[in-house]
């Protein structure tokens, strides 16, 4: 933790004034990172894109057309129709909003729950740390597949609306899936605790809350980062998986991956790259950027990176 | 270290126990049974065939009887296959495991050598290609890829056959059988590993970055010891020591087969095999294959965890 | 690390079954015809270029045209034909099998009795003939003289009777008809309480009857199924003691044109001609069934398989020309599409609102336009290649949003201030339920336009799979649900569903009436006119609304000549004859 020493402090509470020069710093540090703005800029447009984009489109309503069906790109419609006649990119648009609030959303879920679980699992150790990891043990071995069914048969019966659906099970998803990764924050606890600085906080004297959120967390961002970077790509795409359990969006609604999924045979991939491409190229684009950004993030956000 | 093995051994008898009724009655409790789909059945037949295969029976019931067999070994037939469980999984898994282990090889040599330099290299144009190509190969789905592979090097080039794990009809036996065998995985591993590499040579990049900066690497250079020493000598070594908790993690995955890539390249592996079943709600294969994931996913935990004590003897469980 | 990243994991497990999805549940309907057809891939809809969807493409025969674009796989198997078959288990024995896709191996492995034309009315097989008696109930089959089974053991009666016999023990788990027939004395055998089944009666070596206790005209197709040796499948068999047959399932012994050479799980069934076959060893020494999954469109265009079944869309079509090695058979299952109806509901119970539901339902669209052509509009519950099949005095129900609203209108319905038509307080919605497939979503995205212009609230639900489908209408809690039929051989199969409550809470005396007359009688003349009166009935009274008839071609190589293929019975009475050039 270098950097507290560069913080140089008139006035006000060391404390904040610490917190706010570290900050300040790291979003001079992030600005000029090119790559890691260009990410950021890349997906608020992309953003910006999807929930303002079809107010524009003539063909927002999402209806169908019979008789212009599978059209190639013309002047009517930028990136062609799809099998029933609808306007490719109005689609590719509408579908971002639902994925990218999906991957996010389910993102963040897992993250925080995974990353709590798991840093009072490894800071507390004993009782604590073998309760949350036998339970997670448990949880490890349970299929996710019949989970998945039955959860749709639930809702199904207790007549939740289907567009709401996606969303509670992207909870109960995450509520199942955060072993592996608590298992990771863990283990990444257990060494930073007998690192050499932390020794000296016990020397110190400090506290444990002091301990844990001024010294082991910062430790631990740059990994969250990584991990919740990574994981935004596989939580866009497990939404198309949702769809698929009748847990998801249905049918008219897009989303990036359904649209991918319905076009996923040899036919469409030799003679209509217009019903692929775009959502495949929308998913390639923004996990890209986002994770760029989540790099530099990282980077940033490392104390051990400042000298 | 014993005492602390034969109570995670303990802990693994009770979690076993918890995991088997529970995974039961999730299975018990998916909607549909293995009847249920059988279209041309009158309902007094369905009702018939529930009774005879006991399917009426209270949970708990049959999860004692499927219990008392499966400690004695006996996992039962298979419903939909007619066949038992035990020589199905030998019949599968070996297929999956084949895939699996040479994939995760390659996955874990290349993410290993690649991690390093792009860490050594932070920041290069190496470094920088390295993670779009990374994050690019983790934003397709695998679905997609595979059929893509297909279409390129099978039906458009004729390259490579375009599933299946031999020729069929072939009668080839030795080393010709071994060629075969080669050219038909192929196309499996290597999407198997484009989509594994990725998160793994971004775990070493970062754990390189870490320890590269850590002052007995300064002091090794310092000393003059050769860079290309330092780096795979001190500095990979110490970058690897948290991975070794992932070997664990690896172990059920080793043999579960992958679902979706079996799917694709018509691999005869253990993963089509469940999501056939699971279709059919095939239940004794069910729980037989859940339970040995299940048996394989407790050890390797406890396997990454003493891995860990090993590797790291500063770390306290 | 690899395992950290849940979501994507959870994601993997699920998607492969997106994509096992296709497969499973055309088990499921396959295993409800043991000679169902083979793998079908269902292209997607769409030709690119022109806009006219091609309805007219009623898939005429297409030749293969240029032979020398022939992969050359596929140019050096010279005595070995091969077939993509979704997923056989190894369960080869007849009546045993829990998998359509294990009857469709059987059914090479074994000859039956009996087979159908390609009307689907009964002729000999195996059997050289069959008679019925005259009050009905007892049939009577010749065998000939110098039947066999491939070892070489004799094939006589006593075969016959052991396997009509086995398939009442009490322990019996597959999905025969048979036990169900009402033979005499069958009863008391399952229930312990006889030896032997008292109407199962061996006259001489060559001749077997089996007497019934009620007329039943589509008995003559069940009775007419594969024989089982009674020295190899009986030497062991103890009533109520079934277990032994599943040690036989992979030495199946059988009569039929080929003979299982060996079975590798999950990759082939490889056979071999069957030199003593009845009707002459088959002309290709060797056939394989090649288990494939996935897209088959990869494996016939590298020439890995011979022979696949494609919907008959305009792009399949067109790809099947312009690969130009080739050659097709059109083919019309003999299955029905149909959205069953929850009569228990108000608003169902009333005809008017059941056919307004089908006067605004744009069927042509969804079935045959967005098809590309691969279907046909069905209006009563059998198929177009049946004996039973009739348009005259049909009500089409062609695509008519104004004739829907005034039926509905006439009804009481009347549309409130959010468009949604209302009676009694209650809205004019529709809960409906289907099974995630490409075709469901085709369906919702145009039933909820077409059925909002008439103002019915169209509330579509998706189930995961055919099971769960399956299970969510058994609770009860739908208003329509789409289904097709199981093949069907008699037409009395495609009738069932609305007389024995399985059309939930739909109860038609006249039907039931109608369709018991057409059952005591085998002559299939007055049979068809019992029906015609029939389907007028079911036509205009609709208990479910019938939706389309699928339309497939098989594309075989062009290297393999006399090709033929039952819709009815598959490959397996055509087999013999197809000969590699």
């Amino acid at each position: 933790m270098s950097s507290v020493s560069g913080a140089a402090a008139p006035g006000r509470g060391a404390k904040t004034a610490v917190k706010s020069s570290m900050w300040r710093q790291s979003v001079r540090l992030l600005l000029k990172n090119k790559l890691a703005i260009a990410g950021l800029v890349i997906v608020v447009l992309m953003f910006l894109a999807c929930f303002i984009g079809p107010m524009f489109s003539p063909y927002a309503d999402n209806k169908t057309n019979m008789r212009i069906m599978n059209r190639a790109p013309n002047l009517q419609h930028w990136l062609g129709t799809d099998k029933l006649g609808r306007d490719v990119l109005t689609r590719v648009l509408l579908a971002g909003r639902i994925s990218l609030t999906v991957g996010l959303a389910s993102m963040v879920l897992s993250v925080t729950l995974g990353t709590l679980l798991g840093a009072l699992s490894g800071f507390f150790r004993g009782v604590v740390d073998q309760v949350i990891m036998r339970v997670a043990d448990l949880l490890l071995t349970i299929p996710s597949l019949p989970l998945l069914f039955i959860f749709g048969a639930l809702l199904s019966d207790w007549k939740v609306p289907p567009e709401n659906r996606m969303y509670i099970v992207m909870l109960i998803l995450s509520l199942v899936n955060w072993p592996s990764m608590a298992r990771m924050i863990r283990g990444q606890m257990l060494s930073l605790r007998e690192r050499e600085f932390m020794q000296a906080t016990t020397v110190l004297g400090l506290n444990n809350k002091r301990k844990l959120f001024h010294h082991l967390l910062p430790n631990l961002i740059p990994l969250i980062i990584v991990i919740a970077t990574l994981n935004i790509g596989g939580a866009i795409l497990s939404e198309s998986v949702l769809s698929f359990f009748g847990l998801g969006v249905t049918a008219p609604t897009p989303t990036w991956g359904n649209m991918i999924d319905a076009a996923n045979n040899l036919i469409d991939f030799q003679e209509r790259p217009w019903l692929w491409m775009p959502p495949g190229l929308s998913i390639f684009i923004t996990v890209i950027a986002i994770n760029i950004f989540g790099d530099g993030l990282r980077d940033v956000l490392d104390p051990k990176q400042k000298r | 270290m014993g005492a602390y093995l034969s109570k995670r051994l303990s802990y693994i008898m009770i979690i076993l126990a918890a995991a088997s009724l529970m995974i039961f009655c999730l299975y018990a409790m998916t909607p549909g049974d293995f009847i249920s789909s059988n279209i041309k059945l009158s309902a007094e037949r369905k009702a018939e065939l529930r009774e005879i295969y006991g399917l009426n029976r209270p949970v708990l019931e049959r999860y004692w009887t499927w219990l008392t067999h499966a400690l004695r070994g006996d996992l039962g037939y298979s419903l939909a296959q007619q066949r038992p469980v035990l020589a199905l999984f030998n019949t599968y898994i070996w297929n999956s495991f084949l895939l699996a282990v040479v994939s995760t090889f390659f996955t874990w040599v290349i993410a290993v050598i690649v991690g390093v330099v792009a860490a050594y290299r932070q920041y290069s144009w190496f470094d920088t290609l390295v993670m779009i190509v990374i994050f690019g190969a983790m934003s397709i789905p695998s679905f997609f890829i595979g059929l893509f592979l297909i279409k390129i090097f099978a039906v458009d080039l004729h390259l490579l056959p375009p599933g299946g794990i031999t020729t069929t009809g072939s009668n080839a036996v030795g080393w010709a059988h071994v060629q075969e065998v080669i050219k038909h995985m192929t196309l499996p591993v290597a999407v198997m590993t484009l989509l594994g590499t990725g998160s793994l040579t971004r775990y070493f990049r970062s754990n390189m970055i870490d320890v590269i900066r850590q002052d007995y690497i300064r002091t090794a250079r310092a000393k003059g010891v050769k860079e290309s020493k330092v780096l795979f000598g001190h500095a990979l070594r110490n970058a690897m020591l948290p991975a070794i908790t992932l070997v664990g993690f690896e172990l059920p995955a080793l043999f579960g087969g992958s679902l979706i890539i079996e799917k694709i390249f018509n691999w005869p592996g253990i993963g089509q095999l469940y999501i056939q079943s699971f279709g059919q709600r095939d239940y004794p294969l069910l729980m037989g294959f859940t339970m040995l994931i299940a048996i394989l996913t407790v050890i390797g935990t406890l396997l990454s965890d003493v891995l860990y004590r090993i590797a790291d003897p500063r770390v306290k469980l | 690390m690899k395992k950290g990243f849940v979501i994507l994991s959870g994601m993997v497990l699920a998607s492969s079954l997106a994509l096992a999805a296709c497969g499973s549940d055309e088990a499921a309907q396959n295993a409800a015809a043991p000679s169902g057809a083979e793998s079908v891939s269902s292209g997607d809809a769409g030709s690119g270029a022109e806009a006219q969807p091609a309805a007219q493409t009623t898939a005429d025969a297409i030749q293969a045209s240029d032979m020398s674009k022939l992969p050359s796989v596929a140019q050096q198997r010279t005595d070995t034909i091969i077939v993509g078959l979704t997923d056989p288990s190894g369960a080869f024995t007849p009546y045993f099998h829990q998998s359509g896709y294990d009857g469709n191996v059987s059914s090479l492995l074994y000859q039956s009795l009996l087979t159908v034309d390609d009307q689907g009315l009964p002729v000999g097989n195996l059997a050289e003939s069959y008679e019925v008696s005259d009050d009905e109930k007892t049939y009577t089959f010749h065998l000939p003289k110098d039947a066999v089974f491939s070892d070489g053991s004799p094939l006589t009666a006593e075969d016959v009777a052991f396997t009509w016999t086995i398939l009442h023990d009490k322990a019996y788990d597959g999905d025969s008809q048979i036990p169900e027939l009402g033979i005499v004395g069958g009863a008391d055998y399952k229930a312990g309480k006889a030896d032997s089944v008292s109407g199962i009666k061996v006259i001489d070596p060559q001749t077997v009857s089996v007497t019934l206790e009620n007329v039943d005209a589509s008995a003559i197709l069940q009775l007419g199924g594969d024989v089982l040796s009674k020295a190899y499948y009986g030497k062991d068999y103890k009533f109520g003691e079934l277990e032994y047959i599943k040690k036989l399932h992979e030495n199946p012994l059988g009569n039929g044109p080929y003979k299982l050479e060996k079975f590798i799980p999950g990759q082939e069934v490889r056979m071999i001609a069957n030199d003593k076959y009845a009707k002459g060893k088959p002309a290709t020494e060797h056939f394989i069934y090649k288990t494939s999954e996935g897209d088959a469109w990869q494996f016939v265009e590298t020439g890995e398989i011979d022979y696949s079944s494609f919907a008959a869309t305009q792009e399949n079509l067109d790809k099947i020309k312009g690969l130009g090695f080739l050659s097709t058979v059109p083919y019309t299952p003999s299955t029905y599409g149909y959205l069953t109806l929850n009569h228990e509901h108000k608003q169902l119970q009333d005809k008017a609102v059941r056919q307004a539901l089908t006067y605004g339902l744009d069927r042509q669209s969804i079935y045959v336009d967005a098809n590309q052509g691969a279907g046909e509009v069905a209006n009563i519950p059998t198929s177009p290649i049946s004996w039973s099949y009739t348009t005259e005095n049909i009500n089409p129900y062609a695509y008519d949003p104004d004739k829907a609203n005034q039926l509905l209108d006439e009804a009481g319905w009347v549309a409130g201030s959010d468009g949604i038509r209302e009676k009694d307080g209650q809205k004019l919605t529709i809960h409906y339920l289907g099974r995630k497939s490409p075709d469901t979503d085709v369906f919702i995205a145009l039933a909820e336009e077409n059925y909002k212009a008439i103002g019915v609230d169209f509330q579509p639900e998706v189930l995961a799979d055919f099971n769960a489908l399956v299970s969510k209408v058994e609770g009860g809690d739908y208003d329509m649900a789409a289904f097709s039929t199981a093949m069907m051989t008699d037409p009395s199969e495609g009738i069932t569903q609305f007389i024995d409550g399985e059309v939930l809470g739909y109860d038609n005396p006249e039907v039931t009436k109608l369709n018991k007359e057409a059952l005591a009688v085998t002559d299939t003349a007055k049979r068809k006119e019992i029906y015609q009166k029939l389907y007028e009935v079911v036509n205009d009274d609709l208990p479910v609304i019938f939706t389309n008839y699928r339309k497939i071609v098989y594309a075989y190589n062009g290297r393999i000549e006399n090709v033929t293929v039952s819709p009815f019975t598959g490959l397996a009475d055509g087999l013999s004859e197809w000969t590699l050039k």
